[in-house]
């Protein structure tokens, strides 16, 4: 790994290495105090080394490259390898670091500010940011209707909405972005999502000069906040909270609409086979709620859980959702003979506008308020 | 019983046995005599059809070899090879009754008469005491000789022994000759046996065979092959001859 | 005799016992002597067909395993160190891509699968001078990483939607459970079990070693084809139905020969049976653990396997 000598200028003769776990939410982010030759000491994250196929393996299958979709197994698998590799690489870094000190470089006079990002450390942005990356689908909506899908030049290859993101360059996948890549197109700050996990590239990256901004959202109630924020990152304010006020006032428009006498109960089918649903920790399960309904699952814990279909067929659906995807047709056997299927209120929902945590979710909140009110068509 | 046929043997390219006859008949002990890499222990493979036979035919009871099925020719001709380590926990006398395996059907369980065969063998071989224990917890001696055994739980009445004293010590080396000596006389078995002790050799077998660099040397009575000039020959070594005090068989002395 | 007789007992009653406790709970309750309507569509179409699937699954790859250990004299011996599993994995995911929901095209496949891979590394570590213990195994080796990298690279390549639930099976899982599945290595085990103990006795020899084999009688060649091609079989079937659930191949003939020795008349049979009750109990540990949500149950296996590996590894 390079060491990027415009950023790191003078190094004490003990250079503390410690892990900073309390500041990130990453385990092992490891910082470096470094000196900056105009502004003085400052501590910023200079490497990291990280385990990223643990992270990648556990949710790719189930990320879609663009989702909150969490599973949270295999966290484990190979940590052992990790610590061991850890602590090689540390011993390489800090020898390198020494031999490569006391280069003295000028840094570019660019203005420069300080944002607050969801992780709660301090970001250095250029006043002005004209390149940016994306590297999550729900962000680069999200930037594009804060008004400033011009700036980015790079996201994903799951980066499909609006339809100006797909001409964008592509610089990898949510899981495994392509650091070179991005490097490539020079960005000046890096968007990503923790919903990914993704300050391990996000803290590599920021050794080359940009500076990443982890946006976190969180769900329905963050959407609009963190509008306002990317306004004021890109100076697209006023668009951004011209989108802002839009998604709160259709969200507000839904709730004000009649509610159905009690909570439907819907489950909400993520895959068929596997049977894969929402728990206590999506912020789905709140979509449901604020569109009139209730999620059966909603007392299980975890994300995403692989629900058994024993407990499946005994929920007993009134409303079964099933998010839009090839291996996600139609309702598990164990549901055939729920009030749902009896009653023929099965109902196919964008998977895309469902689990991205973005400025479609008034939509999905929309067409779910409207699907909980309609009333059956069987018997 | 068993004959061999001018056969020759190759490895890839290369000859490993050139042109070899050997005749075994009932009753006969035959020791195979040679420097290592001499082609002893290929020829025993050849003569029980382990390793085939590039030209010449083996023939066991007037039938060629290659035409026997394995069953058949296991329960005829019985292998005591050198020793073969196993990662299993197997018992001795498991390991003895593996031998009934050519009598037995797809699914069969010992019978009495099985057990009470390989209960001979355990017994003529001095492994009384051994017979529960595990076949990785003995001696390299002792785990010869219940491989020794389990060849003779086959009841085959041909043996081939690969160097079966090479780990014993003498009062078992001299057991093993005397065993397979009385088997010959008393029973028409006929063995074949590979040694490097060539006054043993001298003293219990019928006939003894120099092999040399995959050829035959010379093949007779211990008066007739242990001379001076022919051990200088194959072996490279000078020995005096002499006759045993015991028996009046010949005595090979090395001169160092 | 009389030992092992009573131990073939106490294997079926165990089984017995184990199919029982199985089926008498999930991750809801169920009377199991009156159930309702609803009791009844639980146990009947979604809790029975699993127990039995994975009674099956449990008595195929232990018998594969005990068979497999046996024919290649390395007690570590397993149908993944083989690569056996993986060919069966990518066998049932082409299938999965190519052919969709065809009937038995999954099972099929996973057999045709499971046989390449085997003929593969059989293949690979055949020399001139025979087979050699080490270069099968590293072969095995070879082919299982080969295999692994192809079928992560067919799952990146191909739409991750459509292959997302593959990932779960891969782990090794019960709950797609159908009676067809079970009918079917249901068969599979049965015949396996008769087809192997019929070639018990060469085992046996080939335990030793192959030469020890052939010059007691019995005919290599055809051994190997049958141990070899009846794995298939069994792994195949089982991976088609269940995915891949590890160390049960590894661990029941183990525990079998610790207690009954090391006679495979006795290891292949009573594997089978000791492989069903565990990976039973396994299954309903990941059944009910954390209920209402499901675990793999080749992540139990695992759980349990690795550890007790080490332990009989360290001990032995």
């Amino acid at each position: 790994m390079r060491i990027p000598h415009d950023r790191v200028t003078v190094f004490r003769p003990r250079v503390p290495i410690k892990s900073d776990l309390r500041n990130s939410r990453m385990p092992s982010v490891f910082r470096v105090k470094a000196r900056q030759a105009t502004q003085g000491d400052i501590e910023r994250p200079v490497f990291l080394v990280r385990d990223i196929c643990a992270e990648r393996k556990s949710r790719a299958f189930f990320d879609l490259g663009c989702s909150n979709w969490d599973l949270g197994l295999n966290e484990m698998r190979s940590r052992f390898f990790t610590i061991s590799v850890l602590t090689a690489l540390i011993v390489l870094l800090g020898s390198m670091l020494v031999a490569c000190g006391r280069q003295v470089a000028e840094l570019p006079a660019v203005e420069m500010r300080v944002v607050k990002d969801d992780l709660g450390r301090e970001v250095r942005l250029p006043v002005k940011v004209t390149r940016a990356v994306s590297l999550a689908p729900s962000i680069t909506e999200m930037v594009f209707a804060a008004g400033a899908g011009d700036r980015l030049v790079g996201v994903t290859s799951y980066c499909d909405f609006p339809a100006a993101a797909k001409n964008v360059q592509k610089v990898g996948d949510t899981q495994s972005p392509n650091i070179e890549a991005i490097i490539a197109v020079r960005p000046e700050v890096i968007l990503v999502s923790t919903a990914s996990q993704l300050e391990a590239f996000a803290s590599a990256l920021e050794g080359q000069s940009a500076a990443v901004v982890v946006l976190d959202i969180r769900g329905l109630g963050d959407v609009a906040d963190r509008l306002r924020r990317l306004g004021q990152i890109f100076g697209s304010g006023e668009r951004a909270e011209l989108a802002a006020i839009d998604f709160e006032n259709r969200v507000a428009a839904v709730e004000r609409r009649q509610k159905p006498e009690r909570p439907v109960r819907v489950l909400l089918q993520i895959s068929e086979a596997d049977l894969f649903t929402i728990g206590r920790d999506s912020f789905i399960t709140e979509l449901i709620d604020r569109a009139g309904g209730r999620s059966v699952t909603a007392d299980i814990p975890g994300g995403y859980p692989k629900l058994s279909k024993e407990t499946a067929l005994v929920l007993d659906p009134e409303v079964i959702i099933l998010s839009d995807s090839p291996d996600n047709l139609k309702p598990n056997d164990a549901l055939k003979n729920s009030a749902a299927v009896r009653s023929g209120r099965v109902y196919r929902v964008n998977a895309d506008i469902l689990s991205r945590p973005g400025p479609r979710l008034a939509e999905a909140l929309e067409q779910l308020a409207t699907l909980f009110r309609k009333e059956p068509t069987g018997n | 019983m068993l004959e061999a046929r001018n056969i020759s043997v190759r490895y890839g390219p290369c000859d490993v046995l050139r042109e070899v006859s050997l005749s075994l008949s009932a009753g006969r002990m035959v020791a195979l005599l040679g420097p290592n890499g001499a082609g002893k222990t290929t020829l025993l493979k050849a003569l029980n059809g382990t390793l085939p036979v590039a030209e010449g035919s083996v023939v066991l009871d007037g039938r060629p070899l290659a035409e026997l099925s394995r069953r058949e020719a296991a329960r005829r001709v019985a292998v005591v090879a050198q020793e073969n380590e196993t990662k299993f926990p197997v018992t001795v006398l498991d390991f003895v009754l593996s031998g009934r395996f050519a009598h037995g059907g797809a699914f069969g369980w010992e019978r009495a008469e099985d057990i009470a065969v390989a209960e001979r063998a355990v017994a003529d071989c001095d492994l009384q005491n051994y017979a529960t224990r595990l076949m990785n917890q003995l001696s390299g001696g002792e785990r010869q000789r219940v491989v020794l055994a389990r060849a003779l739980a086959t009841e085959a009445k041909i043996l081939l022994l690969d160097e079966p004293t090479a780990n014993l010590d003498l009062a078992h080396q001299a057991m093993i000759f005397r065993l397979v000596r009385g088997r010959c006389d008393a029973e028409g078995f006929a063995a074949v046996v590979i040694t490097h002790d060539l006054n043993l050799a001298a003293e219990f077998a019928d006939e003894l065979i120099f092999l040399h660099r995959g050829g035959l040397f010379a093949a007779g009575s211990a008066e007739e092959v242990l001379s001076e000039a022919n051990i200088a020959e194959v072996f490279g070594v000078r020995v005096l001859l002499d006759r045993s005090p015991a028996s009046g068989s010949v005595l090979v002395t090395n001169v160092y | 005799m009389k030992r092992a007789n009573y131990i073939f007992l106490l294997l079926i009653a165990g089984l017995a016992a184990a199919l029982a406790v199985a089926v008498s709970v999930g991750s809801e309750s169920v009377s199991v002597f009156s159930p309702d309507e609803q009791g009844r569509a639980i146990l009947l179409d979604i809790r029975i067909p699993r127990v039995l699937l994975g009674a099956c699954v449990g008595a195929s790859l232990a018998l594969a395993g005990a068979s497999l250990q046996a024919l290649l004299r390395n007690p570590l011996a397993e149908p993944y160190l083989l690569g056996v599993s993986n060919g069966a994995a990518l066998g049932t995911l082409l299938a999965f891509v190519l052919l969709g929901d065809v009937a038995g095209a999954r099972p099929v496949m996973a057999f045709a699968g499971a046989a390449i891979a085997t003929i593969a590394v059989y293949q690979m570590a055949r020399s001139k001078a025979g087979m050699n213990v080490e270069r099968l195994v590293l072969s095995g080796v070879i082919v299982t990483t080969f295999l692994s990298s192809v079928i992560v690279l067919l799952t990146s390549l191909l739409d991750a939607a459509r292959l997302r639930g593959y990932t779960f099976w891969l782990l090794g899982d019960l709950s797609q459970a159908t009676y067809n599945g079970f009918y079917l290595t249901l068969a599979a085990a049965v015949a396996g079990t008769i087809l192997l103990t019929s070639q018990a006795r060469a085992l046996n020899l080939m335990m030793i070693g192959e030469r020890d084999a052939f010059d007691h009688g019995v005919e290599i060649g055809r051994v190997r084809i049958i141990v070899f091609g009846m794995a298939s079989v069994l792994v195949g079937t089982s991976v088609a139905a269940s995915g891949s659930v590890g160390y049960v191949g590894l661990i029941v003939p183990h525990i079998v020969r610790l207690v009954v020795g090391s006679d495979n008349r006795l290891v292949v049979p009573m594997s089978a049976f000791a492989g069903a009750i565990f990976v039973v109990l396994a299954d309903t540990v990941a059944r009910t653990a954390i209920a209402p949500r499901e675990l793999p149950v080749g992540a139990i296996t695992a759980l349990i396997g690795a550890p007790l590996f080490i332990f009989l590894l360290r001990r032995s």
